[in-house]
């Protein structure tokens, strides 16, 4: 990042940006239900931002905001939100092994508002792995060198 | 050198008479009432003698007898469609927990002297009944995520999938 910077225009604007968007990405996610959008589309904005702020702060700069250990963990997060919401309803519903049918987690008291609120903690499962995952492949393809740029330093 | 060419001329043209033939059979866009979007056909009956007692609401032998044969759930009850002439629905009981106890199922409809019965597609009950059994009004997500869980749950595991190789193919420090 030595001395490397963009225009301050572009800087301010993303800093003041990049936080609606964060806000509008969990907006489609959370308001999947009523309206359209869901986890996939809500994951890929929250993604999109990150990449903006690669973009304008380059890779370190971005890296700082979501470390690497970070985002694997939150990779495979998502995924374990959803199976395992699968395996909570297959708990609930002793005997009858019902896999990823919601209304039997007892959120609330009411079957069909349980299927309900399922079907939103899966969304931000989904919410969740597509964020990291887009976030992830974009940082490995922005990474310059790889092995041989290590020590020039990547930006 | 020759040949070859003319056989890739014959096969193209054989696929494109295929392709056209199916593009056919596609149905109408946006036609709620295109067989393969509301119901398949099963088989007809003749509808003398057996039209009055769906009126009467009580199912008919001959009926009953014709979908044991073809190895389908036995009706429990006949309803007559409300503003419809000549079209019954039967319903089939269900034991299933938590859900209501019948199933829209066949559609009878009388075409000319004969009836014909047919079976609901399942979209059907995924427009008509989607929000009284999950509780959410977007049919899109109902879909996705509760009818169809298993699927999105495959899907997400595709993209994860994707993360990961990328992750070993380009992020090669020793560490992941």
């Amino acid at each position: 990042m030595k001395e490397k910077r963009t225009s301050i225009v572009i800087e301010v604007v993303s800093r003041v940006m990049i936080p609606f968007i964060q806000l509008f990405a969990l907006y489609v996610i959370i308001h999947g239900s009523g309206g359209p959008g869901g986890g996939f589309q809500g994951g890929v904005i929250f993604g999109a931002s990150f990449i903006l702020y690669v973009v304008v702060y380059h890779w370190e700069g971005g890296r700082k905001r979501l470390p690497e250990g970070a985002n694997t963990i939150f990779s495979s997060l998502g995924l374990y939100i959803y199976a395992g919401v699968g395996l909570l309803a297959i708990l609930f519903s002793v005997g009858a092994a019902q896999y990823l049918n919601y209304g039997f987690i007892p959120f609330t008291s009411h079957f069909v508002e349980n299927r309900a609120l399922g079907m939103e903690c899966v969304e931000i499962g989904i919410g969740i792995t597509v964020m990291a995952v887009a976030a992830s492949i974009f940082f490995d393809l922005a990474a310059e060198g790889g092995e041989k740029g290590d020590k020039e330093g990547r930006h | 050198m020759k040949s070859s060419s003319t056989m890739a001329v014959i096969v193209t043209s054989l696929l494109a008479v295929v392709l056209i033939y199916v593009a056919e059979d596609i149905p109408g866009f946006g036609d709620p009432e295109a067989p393969a979007i509301k119901s398949v056909n099963l088989f007809s009956l003749p509808s003398d003698g057996v039209e009055p007692l769906l009126n009467q609401g009580s199912i008919p032998e001959p009926l009953v007898l014709r979908i044991h044969e073809r190895g389908l759930p036995a009706p429990s009850r006949v309803e007559k469609i409300s503003g419809a002439d000549g079209q019954w629905n039967l319903f089939v009981p269900k034991e299933e927990m938590h859900y209501p106890k019948e199933e829209k199922y066949y559609l009878v409809r009388k075409v000319g002297s004969d009836l014909v019965i047919s079976r609901y597609a399942f979209v059907v009950r995924w427009i008509e009944k989607g929000q009284e059994e999950t509780g959410v009004p977007n049919m899109v997500t109902y879909g996705l995520a509760d009818y169809r869980g298993y699927d999105t749950l495959g899907e997400t595991s595709v993209i994860f999938t994707a993360g990961v190789s990328v992750i070993l193919l380009l992020r090669r420090r020793g560490r992941l």
